[in-house]
Protein backbone atom coordinates (compact mmCIF):
# COMPACT_ATOMS: atom_id res chain seq x y z
CA UNK A 1 0.00 0.00 0.00
CA UNK A 2 1.24 3.37 -0.97
CA UNK A 3 2.21 5.65 2.04
CA UNK A 4 0.57 9.32 0.19
CA UNK A 5 -2.15 6.97 -0.64
CA UNK A 6 -2.42 6.03 3.38
CA UNK A 7 -1.48 9.81 4.53
CA UNK A 8 -4.56 11.11 2.30
CA UNK A 9 -6.92 8.54 4.02
CA UNK A 10 -6.21 9.39 7.40
CA UNK A 11 -6.23 13.14 7.07
CA UNK A 12 -9.20 13.19 5.63
CA UNK A 13 -10.96 10.44 8.07
CA UNK A 14 -9.77 12.80 11.07
CA UNK A 15 -10.83 16.27 9.37
CA UNK A 16 -14.02 14.69 8.78
CA UNK A 17 -14.06 12.78 12.06
CA UNK A 18 -13.36 15.72 14.34
CA UNK A 19 -16.08 17.63 12.97
CA UNK A 20 -18.59 15.27 13.85
CA UNK A 21 -17.19 14.44 17.30
CA UNK A 22 -16.23 17.61 19.26
CA UNK A 23 -19.70 18.74 19.72
CA UNK A 24 -21.13 15.55 20.11
CA UNK A 25 -18.88 14.52 23.00
CA UNK A 26 -18.19 17.79 24.93
CA UNK A 27 -20.90 20.18 23.90
CA UNK A 28 -24.62 20.00 25.06
CA UNK A 29 -25.28 23.62 23.77
CA UNK A 30 -23.14 25.12 20.98
CA UNK A 31 -23.07 28.18 20.05
CA UNK A 32 -22.33 28.42 15.77
CA UNK A 33 -20.38 31.42 14.83
CA UNK A 34 -23.43 33.09 12.57
CA UNK A 35 -20.22 34.60 10.24
CA UNK A 36 -18.75 30.84 9.59
CA UNK A 37 -22.19 28.91 9.18
CA UNK A 38 -23.28 31.81 6.82
CA UNK A 39 -20.22 30.57 4.47
CA UNK A 40 -20.27 27.41 4.69
CA UNK A 41 -23.57 27.56 3.01
CA UNK A 42 -22.27 28.66 -0.02
CA UNK A 43 -19.22 26.53 0.05
CA UNK A 44 -20.07 22.88 -0.99
CA UNK A 45 -22.06 25.39 -4.23
CA UNK A 46 -18.69 27.46 -4.66
CA UNK A 47 -16.58 23.76 -5.08
CA UNK A 48 -18.65 21.78 -6.99
CA UNK A 49 -19.10 24.54 -9.45
CA UNK A 50 -15.66 24.71 -9.84
CA UNK A 51 -15.52 20.89 -10.22
CA UNK A 52 -18.15 21.02 -12.62
CA UNK A 53 -17.82 24.03 -15.08
CA UNK A 54 -14.47 23.07 -16.39
CA UNK A 55 -15.50 19.83 -17.32
CA UNK A 56 -16.67 21.73 -20.08
CA UNK A 57 -13.79 23.00 -21.39
CA UNK A 58 -10.23 21.78 -22.70
CA UNK A 59 -7.65 22.58 -20.16
CA UNK A 60 -4.17 23.97 -21.27
CA UNK A 61 -3.42 27.62 -23.02
CA UNK A 62 -6.58 27.60 -25.53
CA UNK A 63 -10.17 27.60 -24.15
CA UNK A 64 -12.38 25.40 -26.23
CA UNK A 65 -15.41 24.07 -25.62
CA UNK A 66 -16.02 20.02 -25.04
CA UNK A 67 -19.81 19.57 -26.86
CA UNK A 68 -20.23 16.65 -25.85
CA UNK A 69 -19.42 17.46 -22.03
CA UNK A 70 -21.88 20.40 -22.35
CA UNK A 71 -24.70 18.65 -24.25
CA UNK A 72 -25.12 15.33 -22.18
CA UNK A 73 -24.88 18.00 -19.14
CA UNK A 74 -28.00 19.54 -20.08
CA UNK A 75 -30.49 17.44 -19.53
CA UNK A 76 -28.93 16.00 -15.98
CA UNK A 77 -29.44 19.49 -14.80
CA UNK A 78 -33.21 19.26 -15.70
CA UNK A 79 -33.61 15.70 -14.67
CA UNK A 80 -31.44 17.04 -11.23
CA UNK A 81 -33.87 19.92 -10.68
CA UNK A 82 -36.98 18.25 -11.60
CA UNK A 83 -36.60 14.98 -10.00
CA UNK A 84 -33.37 15.18 -7.38
CA UNK A 85 -31.99 11.52 -7.74
CA UNK A 86 -28.41 11.19 -8.08
CA UNK A 87 -28.45 7.72 -9.40
CA UNK A 88 -30.71 8.66 -12.20
CA UNK A 89 -28.83 11.45 -12.74
CA UNK A 90 -25.72 9.41 -13.16
CA UNK A 91 -27.74 6.73 -15.29
CA UNK A 92 -29.66 9.62 -17.52
CA UNK A 93 -26.18 11.03 -17.85
CA UNK A 94 -24.02 8.33 -19.14
CA UNK A 95 -27.01 7.05 -21.42
CA UNK A 96 -27.30 10.92 -23.04
CA UNK A 97 -23.49 10.93 -23.14
CA UNK A 98 -23.20 6.76 -25.02
CA UNK A 99 -25.65 8.18 -27.68
CA UNK A 100 -24.36 11.42 -28.47
CA UNK A 101 -20.97 9.55 -29.00
CA UNK A 102 -22.27 8.17 -32.13
CA UNK A 103 -23.13 11.10 -33.50
CA UNK A 104 -20.78 13.33 -32.95
CA UNK B 1 -39.86 -4.15 18.27
CA UNK B 2 -36.37 -3.04 20.21
CA UNK B 3 -34.76 0.16 19.43
CA UNK B 4 -31.92 -1.23 17.64
CA UNK B 5 -34.22 -3.29 14.80
CA UNK B 6 -36.13 -0.25 14.34
CA UNK B 7 -32.74 1.64 13.56
CA UNK B 8 -32.19 -0.76 11.09
CA UNK B 9 -35.58 -0.84 9.63
CA UNK B 10 -35.31 2.91 9.20
CA UNK B 11 -31.98 2.23 7.40
CA UNK B 12 -33.48 0.73 4.49
CA UNK B 13 -33.83 3.80 2.51
CA UNK B 14 -30.95 4.73 2.80
CA UNK B 15 -29.24 1.50 1.67
CA UNK B 16 -31.10 1.76 -1.02
CA UNK B 17 -29.80 4.87 -1.70
CA UNK B 18 -25.87 4.33 -0.48
CA UNK B 19 -25.49 0.85 -2.68
CA UNK B 20 -25.80 2.31 -6.19
CA UNK B 21 -23.86 5.27 -5.13
CA UNK B 22 -21.27 3.46 -3.26
CA UNK B 23 -20.83 0.73 -6.63
CA UNK B 24 -20.30 4.18 -8.48
CA UNK B 25 -17.76 5.03 -6.11
CA UNK B 26 -16.12 1.72 -6.26
CA UNK B 27 -15.91 1.33 -9.55
CA UNK B 28 -14.89 5.19 -10.49
CA UNK B 29 -11.99 5.23 -7.38
CA UNK B 30 -10.42 2.12 -8.75
CA UNK B 31 -10.40 4.03 -12.30
CA UNK B 32 -8.56 6.90 -10.51
CA UNK B 33 -5.68 5.06 -9.14
CA UNK B 34 -6.49 3.16 -5.76
CA UNK B 35 -6.78 -0.06 -5.09
CA UNK B 36 -9.89 -2.17 -3.87
CA UNK B 37 -8.33 -2.04 -0.03
CA UNK B 38 -8.21 1.51 -0.13
CA UNK B 39 -11.29 2.01 -1.81
CA UNK B 40 -12.21 -0.27 1.45
CA UNK B 41 -10.36 2.11 3.55
CA UNK B 42 -11.46 5.53 2.46
CA UNK B 43 -15.47 4.11 2.89
CA UNK B 44 -14.72 3.46 6.46
CA UNK B 45 -12.45 5.74 7.66
CA UNK B 46 -13.92 9.05 5.66
CA UNK B 47 -17.46 8.05 4.86
CA UNK B 48 -18.38 11.40 3.36
CA UNK B 49 -20.05 10.75 -0.31
CA UNK B 50 -19.77 14.52 -1.29
CA UNK B 51 -16.17 14.35 -0.53
CA UNK B 52 -14.91 11.21 -1.11
CA UNK B 53 -15.94 11.23 -4.72
CA UNK B 54 -14.22 15.28 -5.33
CA UNK B 55 -11.36 13.54 -3.58
CA UNK B 56 -10.90 10.82 -6.30
CA UNK B 57 -11.34 13.65 -8.79
CA UNK B 58 -8.61 15.61 -7.29
CA UNK B 59 -6.58 12.99 -7.20
CA UNK B 60 -6.52 11.97 -10.53
CA UNK B 61 -6.04 15.26 -11.28
CA UNK B 62 -2.87 15.51 -9.26
CA UNK B 63 -3.88 17.86 -6.53
CA UNK B 64 -1.60 17.76 -3.25
CA UNK B 65 -2.98 15.67 -0.60
CA UNK B 66 -2.85 19.18 1.79
CA UNK B 67 -5.60 20.71 -0.71
CA UNK B 68 -7.42 17.50 -0.66
CA UNK B 69 -7.66 17.05 3.10
CA UNK B 70 -8.47 20.66 3.31
CA UNK B 71 -11.17 20.92 0.76
CA UNK B 72 -12.56 17.53 2.77
CA UNK B 73 -12.11 19.84 6.06
CA UNK B 74 -14.62 22.82 4.93
CA UNK B 75 -17.28 20.47 2.92
CA UNK B 76 -17.88 18.41 6.37
CA UNK B 77 -18.04 21.12 8.77
CA UNK B 78 -21.63 21.28 8.56
CA UNK B 79 -21.57 17.82 10.67
CA UNK B 80 -20.82 20.29 13.84
CA UNK B 81 -24.47 21.29 13.45
CA UNK B 82 -25.74 17.75 13.33
CA UNK B 83 -23.37 16.68 16.13
CA UNK B 84 -24.48 19.64 18.68
CA UNK B 85 -28.15 18.39 17.80
CA UNK B 86 -27.85 15.11 18.95
CA UNK B 87 -25.60 15.80 21.58
CA UNK B 88 -28.52 17.09 23.71
CA UNK B 89 -30.52 14.00 23.50
CA UNK B 90 -26.86 11.87 24.07
CA UNK B 91 -25.62 13.80 27.44
CA UNK B 92 -25.12 10.49 29.50
CA UNK B 93 -23.88 8.12 27.17
CA UNK B 94 -20.13 7.03 27.49
CA UNK B 95 -17.33 8.46 25.32
CA UNK B 96 -16.68 5.13 23.69
CA UNK B 97 -19.82 4.63 22.41
CA UNK B 98 -20.10 8.55 21.46
CA UNK B 99 -17.28 8.23 19.43
CA UNK B 100 -19.01 5.17 17.75
CA UNK B 101 -22.05 7.31 16.78
CA UNK B 102 -20.55 10.15 15.81
CA UNK B 103 -18.26 8.94 13.59
CA UNK B 104 -21.30 7.47 11.31
CA UNK B 105 -23.28 10.76 11.39
CA UNK B 106 -24.47 11.47 7.74
CA UNK B 107 -27.23 13.90 6.27
CA UNK B 108 -29.22 11.10 5.49
CA UNK B 109 -28.58 9.43 8.68
CA UNK B 110 -29.39 12.84 10.82
CA UNK B 111 -32.70 13.35 8.40
CA UNK B 112 -34.32 10.19 9.32
CA UNK B 113 -33.16 10.32 13.08
CA UNK B 114 -33.92 13.43 13.76
CA UNK B 115 -38.27 12.78 13.91
CA UNK B 116 -37.22 10.18 16.69
CA UNK B 117 -35.05 12.26 18.60
CA UNK B 118 -37.16 13.42 21.73
CA UNK B 119 -37.56 9.54 22.55
CA UNK B 120 -34.02 8.61 21.68
CA UNK B 121 -32.76 10.62 25.37
CA UNK B 122 -29.76 8.28 26.66
CA UNK B 123 -30.60 5.37 24.59
CA UNK B 124 -28.45 5.16 21.36
CA UNK B 125 -29.40 1.75 20.38
CA UNK B 126 -31.93 3.42 17.67
CA UNK B 127 -28.89 5.52 16.29
CA UNK B 128 -26.57 2.90 16.15
CA UNK B 129 -28.77 0.49 14.31
CA UNK B 130 -29.99 2.82 11.69
CA UNK B 131 -25.93 4.05 11.25
CA UNK B 132 -24.26 0.82 11.76
CA UNK B 133 -26.84 -0.81 9.20
CA UNK B 134 -26.25 2.41 6.68
CA UNK B 135 -22.47 2.68 6.92
CA UNK B 136 -21.84 -1.02 5.80
CA UNK B 137 -24.19 -0.16 2.75
CA UNK B 138 -22.05 2.19 2.14
CA UNK B 139 -18.36 0.12 2.86
CA UNK B 140 -19.69 -2.90 1.08
CA UNK B 141 -21.31 -1.09 -2.22
CA UNK B 142 -17.86 0.71 -2.80
CA UNK B 143 -15.94 -2.76 -2.13
CA UNK B 144 -18.38 -4.25 -4.01
CA UNK B 145 -17.82 -1.65 -6.98
CA UNK B 146 -13.57 -1.53 -6.93
CA UNK B 147 -14.03 -5.55 -7.09
CA UNK B 148 -16.32 -5.60 -10.16
CA UNK B 149 -14.31 -2.77 -12.24
CA UNK B 150 -11.26 -4.73 -11.54
CA UNK B 151 -13.47 -7.70 -13.82
CA UNK B 152 -14.46 -5.39 -16.24
CA UNK B 153 -11.96 -3.54 -18.59
CA UNK B 154 -14.65 -1.96 -20.62
CA UNK B 155 -14.19 2.20 -20.60
CA UNK B 156 -17.30 2.65 -22.40
CA UNK B 157 -21.32 2.77 -21.85
CA UNK B 158 -20.70 6.66 -21.13
CA UNK B 159 -18.69 5.91 -17.91
CA UNK B 160 -16.72 8.98 -18.35
CA UNK B 161 -19.70 11.04 -17.67
CA UNK B 162 -20.74 9.20 -14.65
CA UNK B 163 -18.69 11.38 -11.95
CA UNK B 164 -19.51 14.55 -13.81
CA UNK B 165 -23.09 14.06 -13.92
CA UNK B 166 -22.92 12.92 -10.66
CA UNK B 167 -21.09 16.41 -9.73
CA UNK B 168 -24.24 18.22 -11.18
CA UNK B 169 -26.75 16.13 -9.67
CA UNK B 170 -24.67 17.12 -6.23
CA UNK B 171 -24.14 20.87 -7.20
CA UNK B 172 -28.31 21.28 -8.63
CA UNK B 173 -29.08 19.72 -5.08
CA UNK B 174 -27.22 22.48 -3.00
CA UNK B 175 -29.24 25.27 -4.58
CA UNK B 176 -32.28 26.18 -2.30
CA UNK B 177 -32.63 29.93 -2.74
CA UNK B 178 -31.06 32.59 -5.36
CA UNK B 179 -28.20 33.49 -3.73
CA UNK B 180 -26.89 29.76 -4.33
CA UNK B 181 -28.00 30.42 -7.81
CA UNK B 182 -25.61 33.46 -8.39
CA UNK B 183 -23.22 31.60 -6.43
CA UNK B 184 -23.00 29.27 -8.49
CA UNK B 185 -22.92 31.35 -11.89
CA UNK B 186 -19.83 33.44 -10.12
CA UNK B 187 -18.20 29.92 -9.11
CA UNK B 188 -18.36 28.80 -12.67
CA UNK B 189 -16.99 31.87 -14.54
CA UNK B 190 -14.43 32.14 -12.35
CA UNK B 191 -13.59 28.53 -12.35
CA UNK B 192 -13.02 28.62 -15.90
CA UNK B 193 -10.87 31.57 -15.56
CA UNK B 194 -8.96 30.38 -12.85
CA UNK B 195 -7.98 26.96 -14.62
CA UNK B 196 -7.04 29.15 -17.64
CA UNK B 197 -4.86 31.49 -16.19
CA UNK B 198 -3.23 30.07 -13.30
CA UNK B 199 -1.34 26.68 -13.07
CA UNK B 200 -1.93 23.41 -11.57
CA UNK B 201 -5.26 22.59 -9.70
CA UNK B 202 -5.51 25.46 -7.50
CA UNK B 203 -8.61 27.04 -9.07
CA UNK B 204 -10.72 24.54 -7.31
CA UNK B 205 -10.02 25.72 -3.87
CA UNK B 206 -9.61 29.20 -5.04
CA UNK B 207 -12.84 29.29 -7.35
CA UNK B 208 -14.75 27.68 -2.89
CA UNK B 209 -12.78 30.40 -1.05
CA UNK B 210 -13.78 33.23 -3.42
CA UNK B 211 -17.13 32.33 -4.81
CA UNK B 212 -18.42 31.64 -1.09
CA UNK B 213 -17.04 34.47 -0.24
CA UNK B 214 -19.03 36.19 -2.97
CA UNK B 215 -21.93 34.46 -1.67
CA UNK B 216 -21.46 35.97 2.09
CA UNK B 217 -21.63 39.55 0.32
CA UNK B 218 -24.46 38.98 -2.06
CA UNK B 219 -26.64 38.01 1.29
CA UNK B 220 -25.30 40.42 3.13
CA UNK B 221 -26.20 43.46 0.49
CA UNK B 222 -29.34 42.15 -0.60
CA UNK B 223 -30.32 41.69 2.96
CA UNK B 224 -29.63 45.65 3.05
CA UNK B 225 -31.46 46.34 0.27
CA UNK B 226 -34.60 44.67 1.07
Amino acid sequence: MREPMLILIFGMGLVTFLPRFIPMAFLSRWIFPEKLKAGLNYFPVAILSAIVFPTFFTGGNQVEIQPQYLLASLPVFLFAWKVKSLWGSVLLGMAVYWALGFVM
Amino acid sequence: MSPFKDGVKGALPIVLGYLPVGITFGILARKAGLTSFEVGLMSLFVYAGASQFLAIEMISKGVPNFSIILATFFINLRHILMSSNFSVYLRDVRIPILGVLSAQITDESYAVAISKLPRMKNRPHYLLGLQIISQLAWVGGSVMGALFSSLSTSTGWGLPFALPALFICLLVLQIINAHHFWVMVIGGILSVFFKWALPGNWYILLTALFASGMGMMIEKVWRKNS
